[in-house]
């Protein structure tokens, strides 16, 4: 009989390598690769495979490719540990003290309304093309989803913990510290978690918009500017990498700090 | 005798303030007073909704005075009655209005081309095994590129006309919204499919009453944020490569330093991005609402 349930429900899925699953990249693969090989035209846009893979070999030896990921990622590191940072605390506020969430509040989701890569003309006018009006770009991405979950994590607290703490008469400093923050701490880990690969995301994305400096943004600028297929393609699969390493990382990460709750 | 705890009473309360557990054990808002009960409760309701409105004041207060004190070069702080006469300028010029019908229209034809195919990928990434076996590894590998850093790329293989930006917008909504569909298949318990099987609904029966009516609001979720996530990549390449639409126009007033033109295209992008992202809220919780009942 030809089975009609779906195939998640078949028990766990096995982690063996399926051939299947590569027949398609290959397809993709050599359709790039047959179209590199027609006309120039074409070459111009779909660089041949053997192109990029020397250029690759090319730019992991050189300095350059090295140079401007590290560029990017002191971006987004700071820029995301500045955004963590404000987004946590505001959260926080926001969350414990009905007056600065109705001053807060307001603000926060008009602003969020505003698409960050649009914010880049007007920054760039107030702050120029510099280090600072990058980062704030990286600082907001991160900003906006931690402020929301961290909010969230403590509306979402149990009734029972905050009544634990008003039997034990904890003061403000001390409810916060060890019944409201610990409570909250799944949900906030959760918008650190979605924050990171946005802030990388929008680290080289700011690089790209601004077109000044270094970073895998500015490198992608003068590869476009140049007609550098091959180099693109490896700094989009650069990101790519990387943004789902940070993923994966944080994830584990987020799994270990919240064990507690599960168990 | 009576005998309630707090947990007792809380859910009670009418006061959505109140269930709002981090400030459930703050001080009481102050109470009605000397007024009646009624008028007590208008007033309540008022304050609790104006004060959202006293931060924003007192920003475009402070904006204000920034701008009458001079502290800044008036190319950098413009005031706000004059991003505000800029707003009419172009409104009344024709200019705004057509440049964001041209964003809106890309927008909609790149979502249109890549909701549908999303939907019917997402559903059979879900539903057939051998799908998943050829198309979930590159689904899941592809889906990790951002779109906005891929800009570059479909600019050199398609140029800048109109085909690159309903192409990127149609990448940008293809997987989220197939992710939200697949999600919503495997979401379908298990018992349900089973009674269908038995029934013996199959084929274009089965997904006309069992799968569509339960994946829908699902699906609807993930276009919020493929519409949220399209609208901004839109915006973007518009700033990069384009000679028309709203980014576009942002693009032009930065390079003369039209301060004022540049914060009017922020506002109406900011606005528009919302009023679609409340559409189709609406259009979800009526489905839910259609749903639960």
């Amino acid at each position: 009989m030809k089975s009609t349930v779906s195939p998640h429900t078949l028990g766990a899925r096995s982690r063996r390598l399926d051939w299947r699953m590569f027949i398609l990249p290959l397809v993709l693969l050599s359709a790039w690769e047959w179209a590199s090989h027609q006309d120039a035209a074409h070459t111009y846009a779909f660089t041949p495979l053997e192109t990029v893979g020397t250029t690759l070999w090319e730019l992991l030896r050189g300095a350059d490719l090295w140079i401007n990921l590290g560029a990017s990622l002191k971006r987004t590191l700071w820029g995301f540990a500045i955004g963590v940072l404000l987004g946590i605390s505001c959260g926080t506020v926001m969350a414990t003290s009905r007056y600065a969430e109705r001053a807060i509040a307001p603000l926060y989701h008009m602003l969020r309304q505003i698409p960050l890569i649009g914010l880049i003309p007007l920054l760039s006018l107030w702050f120029g093309n510099g280090e600072c009006a990058k980062i704030l770009v990286v600082m907001l991405a991160s900003f906006y989803p931690v402020v929301l979950n961290t909010y969230e994590g403590f509306s979402g607290i149990d009734s029972r913990h905050i009544e634990v703490a008003n039997v034990l008469e904890l003061n403000r400093t001390w409810r916060l510290f060890q019944v409201l923050l610990p409570a909250a701490l799944p949900s906030i880990i959760t918008g650190v978690l979605q924050a990171l690969p946005f802030a990388w995301i929008s680290a080289v994305g700011s690089e790209l918009f601004f077109n000044a400096g270094s970073g895998l943004g500015a490198l992608m600028l003068n590869a476009q500017a140049g007609a550098r297929m091959d180099v693109l393609v490896i700094a989009v699969l650069a990101v790519t990498v990387l943004g789902s390493a940070m993923n994966t990382i944080c994830v584990r990460f987020a799994r270990r700090l919240t064990r507690w709750e599960r168990s | 005798m009576i005998e309630f705890t707090v947990t007792d009473i809380a859910p009670m309360h009418p006061s959505p303030i109140l269930t709002h557990a981090a400030t459930a054990y703050q001080a009481p808002l102050p109470g009605p007073g000397k007024f009646t009960r009624w008028t007590g409760i208008v007033w309540h309701k008022l304050s609790t909704h104006a004060a959202y409105l006293i931060s924003p004041l007192c920003v475009l207060a402070l904006w204000t005075w920034l701008t009458h004190a001079h502290l800044f070069p008036p190319q950098i702080a413009v005031a706000p009655l004059a991003v505000w006469h800029d707003f009419g300028a172009r409104l009344s010029s024709g200019e705004l209005p057509a440049n964001l019908a041209i964003s809106l229209e890309r927008l909609i034809f790149g979502f249109a081309a890549g909701a549908l195919p999303g939907i019917v990928f997402g559903i059979a990434l879900a539903r057939s095994a051998r799908v998943e076996a050829y198309c979930g590894f590159t689904f899941a590998a592809l889906r990790q590129m951002p779109t906005l850093v891929m800009i570059p790329i479909f600019v050199l293989i398609l140029g800048v006309d109109e085909s690159l930006k309903i192409v990127i917008v149609a990448k940008a909504s293809f997987f989220p919204i197939a992710l939200a569909a697949r999600e919503a298949v495997r979401a379908i318990p298990r018992s349900q499919l089973e009674v269908a099987q038995l029934l013996g609904l199959r084929g274009y029966m089965l997904y006309r009453q069992v799968i569509v009516p339960a994946i829908v609001s699902g699906v609807v979720t993930g276009m919020r944020v493929a519409l949220g996530r399209s609208w901004l990549v839109l915006v973007s390449a518009e700033l990069l490569a384009a000679d028309s639409g709203i980014g576009e126009m942002m693009e032009l007033a930065r390079e003369s330093l039209q301060i004022d033109t540049v914060m009017v295209c922020l506002f109406v992008t900011g606005t528009t991005g919302f009023l679609l992202d409340r559409l189709l809220r609406v259009i979800e919780l009526t489905l839910l609402r259609r749903r639960l009942a």
